[in-house]
């Protein structure tokens, strides 16, 4: 009787002990795990895939405003650019393994309301009442150090230009040319920050040498509107030509023939 | 059956062998708890401190650049503006110095791009490097590599 109450005793003592070697054991575990993610350089490693990513998605952009903006077409720029930017990239981060590979858009593709017909991920549709530029491209990522394999994303870059209403008004001994433009990017966005410098417009093939611009939110077209006027117009131009050259650099012309008149 | 009687004396020295057990199976347990404190690494500071400017130094970048000011300012060697956008945008007890390479890690003429005496960066010991990357500016493919340095003050 008396050895099985001693036994009886002696168990919270073993049960102690276990409880011990538990909390050893499991905090050994821990303590190991959040030692080992400790030492690692997240916030170095998400920087640097993050600093490319934004870097490929802006080369996109350069790659367009190249393409729009040369007379030549040059179709093989947005290869060069990104053939360079593999190379350049490694030697931009030497010590993380940095493998960068891409592929450029090919065919037509719907997006943002229109049919874009990529070639070597660019497309572009000028001189039309609708009239765009576009950049398409999928970029992958592998950084070695970290053992990151395959972080891919897709980049596009994107201006459309519509020419809404082409009026010209004969008005009490005045006579103009109105134009409604609407403007959107990638996203889709309404793009709202441009001047006056980024435009140029040509009546019935010729270049206005002046034009005024107004920017306000149009409700009849439910949208951002540009409206351009032409002063000094006598006679109803035959087409209107708007050039435009947003802030990245990206090009588009538009064109109509179809001209409203609106006389007193 | 009725229970034996024991007498008194047997009876508090069997509780004095279990506060006895008690006092043991607590000493064993805080024992294994200090036992782990002893091989404990508390965070220093130091290593927090730098992830922290790092984290800000590209989150600034990146604000610049989405705002497409950044290769606006480094293309049209608008200095004095990328200074005052990152005076602005950083934090008021964070210094910073800015050096621009070209790809191959040769520097580019830049007056000094610097917010703070040299001193607090040559007496922190938590100095955080960003390094961040601009491909070009308009047409022109020509990258270049923004690495910004910051202290707190």
């Amino acid at each position: 009787m008396r050895a099985a109450r001693g036994k009886k005793g002696q168990f919270i003592v073993i049960a102690a002990l276990l409880l011990s070697i538990m909390i050893i054991a499991v905090s050994t575990v821990i303590y190991g795990t959040v030692t080992y993610y400790r030492q690692e350089r997240w916030e170095e490693y998400v920087t640097v895939v993050d600093s490319i990513k934004t870097a490929s998605c802006n080369l996109l952009q350069v790659g367009l405003a190249n393409y729009t903006q040369t007379q030549t077409l040059n179709q093989s720029v947005l290869r060069d650019y990104f053939n360079q930017w593999m190379r350049d990239v490694r030697k931009a981060y030497p010590g993380f393994g940095v493998d960068l590979s891409y592929s450029l858009a090919s065919g037509i593709r719907s997006a943002y309301g229109v049919n874009l017909n990529y070639s070597m991920g660019l497309a572009r549709t000028w001189n039309q009442q609708v009239s765009f530029s576009a950049a398409d491209a999928t970029v992958n990522i592998d950084v070695a150090s970290l053992g990151l394999k395959g972080y891919n994303f897709s980049s596009h870059a994107f201006l459309k230009m519509n020419i809404r209403d082409a009026v010209w008004y004969s008005k009490e001994g005045k006579r103009y040319v109105l134009i409604y433009i609407s403007v959107d990017k990638e996203g889709p966005e309404a793009v709202v920050n441009l001047q006056k410098s980024n435009f140029g417009v040509k009546l019935s093939g010729a270049p206005a040498s002046s034009f005024s611009l107004k920017r306000y939110y149009s409700s009849a077209y439910s949208c951002f509107i540009y409206e351009i006027q032409v002063s000094s117009i006598d006679l109803k131009p035959s087409s209107v030509e708007v050039t435009l050259q947003d802030t990245r650099g990206i090009k588009t012309v538009s064109y109509t023939t179809n001209i409203g008149q609106n006389s007193a | 059956m009725t229970k034996a009687k024991r007498p008194k004396n047997q009876k508090s020295l069997q509780g004095q062998m279990r506060v006895i057990e008690a006092v043991m199976a607590s000493l064993i347990v805080v024992s294994a708890v200090a036992f782990l404190y002893l091989f404990a690494a508390t965070p220093s500071s130091q290593p927090q401190e730098t992830s922290e400017l790092e984290k800000i130094g590209h989150n600034v970048l990146h604000d610049i650049d989405e705002q497409r000011l950044l290769a606006r300012f480094v293309y049209r060697s608008e200095w004095a503006n990328l200074t005052s956008a990152l005076v602005v945008s950083l934090p008021t007890n964070v210094y910073f110095n800015l050096a621009i390479y070209d790809v191959n890690g040769n520097p580019i003429n830049h007056p000094l791009m610097q917010y703070g005496n040299q001193q607090v960066f040559d007496s922190s010991k938590a100095v955080a490097s960003v390094s961040y990357i601009v491909p070009g500016y308009q047409t022109n493919y020509s990258p270049r590599i923004l690495v910004l340095k910051l202290v707190r003050g």
